[in-house]
This record gives structure tokens, sequence and C-alpha cells, in this order.
């Protein structure tokens, strides 16, 4: 039995092969029916599911960005513009090698040490981008010859992109601001959508607080790419639409004469028309050219050490102590609560002292003033006095009066993080100084010194409401924004039309022109140019606290970082006022010295040239 | 009844077709070239000199060519070994020699050879029964060139070689229990040869198979563009030159491996099922080929090129749908290369060969 199954006749064999031949046969038929299921699966039932993969796959969506734009000064003249720079980037994503492409663009264009090590670093910085620069700001032939290697690196690429220019360098830097790489911070508050093939984004000035209006809307692009990722043809596209232009409030010729008076001293300065509140010029030195910035992404290190806080906008941040330019309201003050009147006189000695206490609040004039009246003191600028109008009225009312002028809260301007100062009370010391408020406090409280701290631009807001004798006027940059008063603004401005006399306004406004006009006003000296009949109020204030009986050092054995700080503030013509100004300079000396002459100068020079030029 | 007919062809519907899937071959090449006529041109001229090769081999009686068997066997065994020294590189293997100004892959050919000697080995003896002595020098006919192309290195190849040979084994009557015996040992060892033998690359072949999502822009690129390229075809395809993955080159290796991928996008389900159409024809005739053949060598070889044209077929669509690993098998006809033209063309001339005897 078992022998005839192994019997291998010819014939028997045949029947095995054929037996075996059907079973392999049936096998392989099996496993191509079962392609053939695994082909209906993919192509008829998952067909959408691979439809979709295969067109993500060949069609990118590509955002254009809008030109960005332009900023105008009042007269038209440019700010800041754009034009192209043209820029080697390597996409982190894409590249194979980059250490190979390094090597190759160094071979066509010798990059310096420098922009590769920049290159690194950016990379790690901004890892959250696709495209990092390796060099910027290429020439004609750089470029071709980058395009001649291209081809042999994935994800080199030669990029167009905005460069923002700023024309007048230095001199616009904090009012006009920069733009700068969006980084991880700028992503937390941003619509990402809309920046999605941006890199720049408004930083500081009016390029980040008209962001959204400078910025446009952007358009897109669906473009067909090969596997390789080299675009091939646009399906569809829509345009960007550019940002619209903003023109400033600010005169370009007058910011320049501005500058040239700063440059040199660390402080600020700023023009304003009372009337309406545009910001003529803005300055804040020491700057930097932002235009530097765009290049490299990051401003050089090096230069911002050797400056002191260049990036810092004094004009909007900058806090200092008013000094004695906050005497003509503290006079205001005591006059609306009637603890002085226009017609007493008091003996200013050469110094102050509270009945309880045995301190010595020392006039800046040694042997003092003597007889005084509220005009007198503002016109010599007698501390004694307003010490004595500070103890009467009590750090409340005074406090509360300083608030009319916007002291401690922010003026509104079209600027980003405008800063409020300090406005000190009570509750505001014990709760930040951890001390109780004392009588000394607020007597000093009367000169503008000890917790009181303003912004350069408060100081300019409150001149002006002084030259508008109580009219408030918003500050703006923006030629055609109509900032709108709110509430508070109002009811301030109604108390000081209806409850400050005319009389008293007059008086003061009286004697802060004989500051400049009378010879033994405090400013008189700081101009020969009498006719715009300027009037203004010098300050000066310490920055090292001299002990109570020491005599005052002469400037010259005070080091620089203890000087006092000039501040200054004016308008002219003293009747019709067309031009405020408030000027700080840092560690100089007394105000008569240096704000006052500069921003005399300031008055003098808009008066004369510029405005005649417009009108 | 007289098949010799006009130019000695035996079966002239096997003809027509295999020469209408060589024109569509050529079509789609066309296409997965990114229209690259110069390719076309040359493998046109290829085709035509396998064409030649083919009605050649089909006039030579089917005894003669048992007779060259094993010379045939121990003349590839040779430019095996020459290709291992003499052969050039490409990427990190040595698997090609050139031969009269041609690029030649020696493996290619062994699919067929090889169950040519085995079957001519297990037909000399009048006995028909694998005995284990039989069973013992078959397996050192198998191993013998399997070694050589493991050596280049070339692991794919050596498996389809490996299977080629197994199957003419299987269709002359391998006893069930040395079946049993085979398959057993090599699930013993295959752990082994993960292990030992396996090259880093081949594991992740393998295991990008599993889950290709694990390296998508690696190992798993192929496999996961393939089926974006056969799904996105859907029912009609979209159109001849019209596949974006191929155009636009997201899909690798084109005109080789994935050339049915191509096809699978430009003509959809329904191109898919004509050209199984057409491949079923041609293994129609390959199986009345086979059940009229006379002799056991030549029944024993026409059931084993059938299957193993079968198996190629399967082989290749499956990479491209992403069931097997990327092994390096071309699809008969229309993938791009001289090699596996050859092979095909050469086992077509024999079964023409078969033909006219039966």
């Amino acid at each position: 039995m078992r022998k005839s199954i192994l019997d291998f006749s010819r014939v028997n064999a045949e029947k095995i092969f054929n037996n075996r031949f059907y079973i392999l046969l049936t096998v392989l038929l099996l496993l191509v029916f079962l392609i053939l299921v695994r082909l209906y699966y993919l192509q008829v039932i998952s067909y959408d599911h691979f439809d979709t993969l295969s067109e993500t796959n060949r069609i990118k969506y590509v955002q254009t960005s809008p030109r960005r734009g332009i900023i105008f000064d009042r007269n038209n003249l440019v700010l800041a513009d754009n034009s192209s720079l043209y820029s080697a980037q390597i996409n982190i994503k894409e590249a194979t090698n980059i250490k190979k492409i390094i090597e190759d663009v160094d071979k066509e264009i010798n990059l310096t040490k420098k922009e590769i090590e920049n290159f690194y670093e950016k990379k790690i910085k901004y890892a959250h981008l696709n495209n990092i620069v390796l060099k910027g700001n290429l020439s004609e032939e750089e470029v071709a010859k980058i395009l001649s290697i291209r081809y042999k690196h994935d994800g080199l690429d030669v990029t167009a992109s905005l460069l923002r220019r700023y024309p007048y360098k230095k001199i616009t830097s904090h009012v006009i601001g920069s733009i700068g790489y969006i980084d991880k911070k700028d992503l937390l508050n941003l619509d990402k959508k809309k920046y999605r093939n941006t890199e720049y984004i408004g930083k500081t000035g009016i390029e980040k607080f008209y962001e959204d209006t400078l910025y446009g809307v952007p358009g897109y692009r669906h473009v067909e790419i090969n596997a390789k990722g080299r675009e091939l043809r646009d399906i569809e596209k829509k345009p960007a639409f550019p940002g619209d232009d903003i023109y400033l409030t600010i005169d370009i010729n007058l910011q320049k004469y501005m500058y040239s008076l700063l440059s040199g001293y660390v402080g600020s300065s700023i023009a304003m028309n009372p009337k309406n509140g545009e910001i003529l010029g803005m300055i804040s030195t020491p700057a930097i050219d932002p235009n530097k910035k765009l290049w490299k992404y990051e401003i050089d290190q090096d230069e911002i050490k050797k400056l002191n806080s260049p990036l810092f906008n004094r004009s909007v941040n900058g806090l200092y102590s008013p000094g004695s330019t906050i005497k003509p309201i503290v006079a205001l003050s005591g006059m609306h609560h009637e603890v002085i009147n226009s017609l007493d006189e008091y003996y200013a000695g050469p110094f102050f002292q509270l009945p309880t206490s045995s301190r010595r609040f020392r006039d800046w004039k040694p042997e003092g003033h003597g007889m005084v009246d509220i005009k007198k003191s503002i016109i010599q600028s007698c501390d004694v006095y307003f010490y004595m109008v500070a103890n009467k009225l009590g750090i409340e009312k005074l406090s509360s009066f300083y608030k009319y002028f916007s002291f401690g809260s922010k003026t509104g301007i079209d600027m980003p993080n405008e800063s409020a100062g300090v406005l000190p009370s009570k509750e505001w010391k014990f709760k930040n100084i951890g001390y109780k408020w004392t009588d000394g406090d607020t007597v000093i409280s009367g000169i503008g010194q000890g917790y009181f701290l303003t912004t350069p631009l408060q100081l300019v807001y409150a001149a002006s409401i002084i030259a508008n004798k109580g009219t408030i006027s918003i500050p703006k940059l923006n030629i055609n924004s109509k900032p709108k008063k709110n509430s508070e603004i109002l009811k301030i401005e109604e108390f000081l039309k209806n409850n400050i006399s005319l009389e008293d306004w007059n008086l003061i406004n009286d004697a802060m022109f004989k500051v400049v006009n009378k010879k033994n006003g405090t400013a008189y000296w700081s101009t020969n140019n009498k006719k715009n009949n300027i009037a203004g109020k010098t300050g000066t204030v310490q920055v090292y606290e001299i002990s109570q009986d020491d005599d005052r050092k002469d400037d010259k054995e005070i080091p620089d970082h203890l000087k006092d700080h000039s501040l200054y503030i004016g308008y002219a013509p003293a009747d019709k006022p067309e031009i405020v100004v408030a000027t700080i300079i840092e560690n100089v000396g007394s105000g008569s010295k240096y704000a006052a002459p500069i921003s005399n100068k300031i008055i003098n020079y808009y008066l004369d040239n510029v405005r005649n030029n417009f009108e | 009844m007289n098949r010799d007919n006009l130019i000695g062809l035996t079966d002239l519907l096997l003809f027509i077709f295999i020469v209408i899937l060589s024109l569509v071959g050529l079509a789609i090449l066309y296409s997965a070239t990114n229209q690259n006529l110069d390719i076309v041109l040359r493998q046109s001229s290829r085709l035509l000199f396998c064409f030649v090769l083919m009605l050649s081999i089909c006039f030579i009686d089917t005894n003669k060519l048992k007779i060259f068997t094993p010379y045939i066997y121990i003349a590839s065994i040779l430019l095996l070994l020459f290709t291992l020294f003499w052969g050039h590189d490409s990427k990190g293997a040595t698997r090609w020699i050139i031969l009269f100004g041609f690029s030649f892959q020696v493996s290619e050919i062994l699919k067929i050879i090889l169950p040519m000697t085995l079957a001519w080995y297990l037909s000399i003896s009048d006995d028909k029964e694998i005995d284990i002595k039989k069973l013992f020098f078959s397996l050192i006919i198998i191993f013998l060139p399997i070694v050589f192309i493991l050596k280049q290195p070339d692991l794919g190849t050596s498996l389809i070689v490996l299977i080629c040979g197994m199957i003419t084994l299987f269709l002359s009557g391998l006893k069930t229990k040395h079946i049993s015996f085979i398959v057993i040992s090599f699930l013993t060892i295959a752990p082994l040869l993960w292990k030992f033998l396996l090259l880093p690359y081949q594991k992740q072949r393998i295991l990008t198979l599993i889950d290709p999502g694990s390296d998508p822009l690696g190992s798993g690129y192929h496999i996961i563009q393939s089926k974006i390229a056969v799904g996105s075809g859907g029912f009609f395809g979209k159109g001849f030159l019209n596949g974006t993955q191929s155009q636009l080159e997201f899909l690798p290796e084109r005109g080789t491996d994935f050339i049915f991928a191509v096809f699978a996008e430009e003509f959809g389900f329904f191109g898919v099922i004509i050209l199984f159409l057409f491949y079923s024809i041609i293994i129609f005739r390959f199986i009345l080929i086979t059940l009229r053949a006379k002799g056991y060598f030549a029944k024993i070889l026409s059931g084993s090129i059938t299957s193993i044209f079968i198996l190629l077929i399967i082989t290749n669509i499956s990479m491209a749908i992403g069931v097997l690993p990327v092994v390096g098998v071309t699809l008969p006809l229309l993938s791009l290369g001289g090699s596996s033209l050859l092979s095909i063309f050469f086992a077509f001339g024999i079964m023409f060969s078969i033909a006219r005897r039966s």
C-alpha cells in the first residue's frame, strides 16, 4: 500500500505535479484577489482621504505680506518707508546639511565668522521659524553667486524682504520706533494667521502703536510645488492689501533742530501745539540709528553699553521729579483753596521750618528772597514760599490738584507703554515705601521734590493746560487721530475753567512771562530773543540730597552722575500760545543754564522759522 | 494540429499580449520619467533586443535546452562570482557587471535559471521521487547562488530567488514531511537571521511597513507616497501624464519599483482591472502551455515559470500598496530595467519553445 503511493511512475509524477500546480495557483490567485480587495479599499473606499493627502502634497499655501504703510511728517516728508533687502536664507526645516550649505556659501561670498556665529544663535533663538537669514543686505553680485549654487542645496534660497528705512536715523528714532523680527514674546499676543509669512512687526513707538494700521491685509497664493518644494505655478491668488500711510504731527525741521540742541546730553524735549495737542517734536537722547537694527535683527550690544540707555524713550517713560516747574500749579492750588492770595506778602528767609521739627528746608538762594508775593516767588523760584504753601495746603489737597494736570495718570498720547508717573499720597507711601507720611514729605512736595515723579510728556501736557488757562488738549502724534476726552478729562476741564478764576490764570501767566522777561527772572538770561513773548518756568532737581547744614557745593566739584537735572517748561506767545515746550536734561546743573536756553531756542525757532514757513 | 505558424510562434494570442503590455510599459515609463524620451527610447531598444532573444530561444528544442541547462547554471554562478569581484557599486551594493557595454544584474536571471536547473536535475533520473539525497543536492543547487547574492549584499533578490527555487521543488512533489521540515527550520532560524544577518536599513524597511508613520521622511517615505499615489488615483485615475504624485516627483523610484503606483494614479482602479485582465490572459496561456507540456522537464519548468511570473507581479504590487517591504522586485513588462526584462523574455522564449513541442 505504502509502496504504491511512493511508486513514482511517469503518470503518477504528472498527477502529483498537477495537484501541486493547482494548489499553488489557488494560493497565488487568492493573493491576487486580496491585492484587488486592497486596491479597491485604497482607490475607491479611501479615495477622498488619499486625494486630500495628494493635494496637500502638491499645493502650498503661501501668504503674501502686505506693503507696510509709510510714515510721513506733517509736511509729507518721509520718515519711514520700505525698500527691498536681499538676503541669503536657509530653511532649517528643509535643509539636510546646514553645515555644508554654509561652507559652500562661504566659498562664494566669504562669510565673516560673526555672520556664521549669528546664524547659529538665531537658529536656536528663532527655532519656531522656517527661514533663518544667513547673510542680509546682499549686493547684486552676491545674489547672483548664491543663486548659482542654490540648485545644489535644498533649503538655500535668496529672498527679497522688507527693509524698513528711517531716513532721519537717530533724529526720529524714539518717536517712530522701529520694526523687528517677530519673537516668541510677540507670538503670544499676535494674530498668527495674519502674520503667517511676515517676519517683522512694529516693536516700539509709532511703528508699534499703529501696527494694525500700517500692516495692511495679507494676501495669499496657492502654489503648486514639486517634491523638492520648488514652486511651479500659481493656482489661486489674492493680492495683499497695503497698509495705510500715517501722517504725523511732527515737523521734521523742528525735530532736527531739537535733536541738534539735545544731542550730547541725556534727556528729552517735547514741543506741542497747545491748541490741538499736536506733538511738533519729540526727542529722547541718547538715540541709536534704527536702520542698523534691521540687518542683524539685533541691536549692537556694544553700542548700547557705551551709551546711557539709548533704547529707553525718556519722553514717555523717563520718570523725573518735576522740581520747581511745578510751582505755578502749587500757586494755583494755594489760591484756589485760599491759603494765599495775590495781595499778601510773606517773608522768605534762607530756610523753612516746621513748628514741630528742627529740620531746615533750605532755599536754593542761601541768603533767602526776603519779602515775596506769589508772583515774585514764581519769578525768582522762591523755595521757602512754596514750602509754606504746601504745608498750609496739606498733601491731600496738593495731590488732588496735581491730578488735574495729569500727574499720576497717562496723558493718552498715541504711543505704546506710556508711563503714568507717581503721584504721592499717604496711602501710596505706606504701600510702596512702608513708612508713614510726614509733614516734611508734604513740604518738599511743594517744590516738586520727594516721591513725586513725572514724565516729560506729562510736563508738556501740564504746561499746555497752564498756557491754555484750563483748556485741555490731549497730545497726539497721528495728525488724523481725534483723541476723545473721556468723562474724567471733561470733568477736570470744567473744574479748571469754572472754579479757577481768570485772574488767577492771568496772574500765573504773567508771573511765568516775567520768569523769562524780567531781569531777576530765573530764565531771563536764557534767551536774547524776547520778541516772541515767551513764558516759562525753570526747575532744578537735586539728584543727591545735601545734608541739612551743608552749604551747596559748587557744580564743578560734583561728579557727573550726581549733578542736578535741569528742567524747563515754556510756551509762547504768552497771550496766545502756539507752542509749548518741556525739556529735561539729566545730570548737568540748573534749569536756567541748560533746559531753559534750549527750550527757548526751540520756541523761537518754531515761531520764527517753522510756523512762518507754513502759514 | 499544426501549431507551427508563420514565424514559429506557437501561441499568437500570448505574443500579441506580450507586445501590448510592452507598449503599455513604454507609455507608462514615458509618464514616470517626466516625459523623458531618451529613457523610453533606450528601453525600447532593450525591448527589441529581448524580443529577438525570445524568438531565438523559442526555436530551440526543449530537449536541447535541457542539455544546455547545467552549463547555463555554471556560467551564471561564474558571472555571480565575477560580479562580487569586479562588479560596480551602486548605493553600497555590488550588483552589476558590465557585459558588452551593458550593465547587467546577474541575480535577476537566476529567478529563471535556478528553477530551470532544478527541473533539469530532478528530471534526469527515471524515478521522480525526491528522496533525501535529491533534496540535499537540490538545496545545494539553490543555496550556492544565494550565498553569492547575499554577499553583494542583496537580501531582497536572495529571498525571491530562494522562493523561486522552492516553488520548483514544491511542484516537483517535494514530500510533505520535507516541506514541514524546511518550514520549521526556517521559522527557527528566522529570529537569528533578524539578529545577525539583517543590516539596520533592512530591518528599518520591514519595521516601517508595520508603521510607515514612524519615519515619514526616511524609510517610510516610499511607502507613504506610493500609497497616496495609488489611493488618489480613485476609480478612473487622474489621466495619462496627469498624476501629480509622479509628475511632481513625490513618488520615488517611479520607473522601477513603483511603476505600478504611477499606473494606478493615472488610470485608477478601472485601469488596474484592465491591466490585471491583460496579465490574466498571459497567465491563462501560460497555464494552458503548462498543462499541455510534454515531458517532465518541460512541465516542471513551465509550471515554475507560470507561478514565478504571478509571484513577481504580486510582490511588486504589494510593495506599491504597502503590504510588503521594498525588496526591489520589478513589475514584469512594465518596469524600467534591462536585466529583469531579459530574464522575463528568456522565460517567455522557453514557454514558446515548450508550447511548440506540445
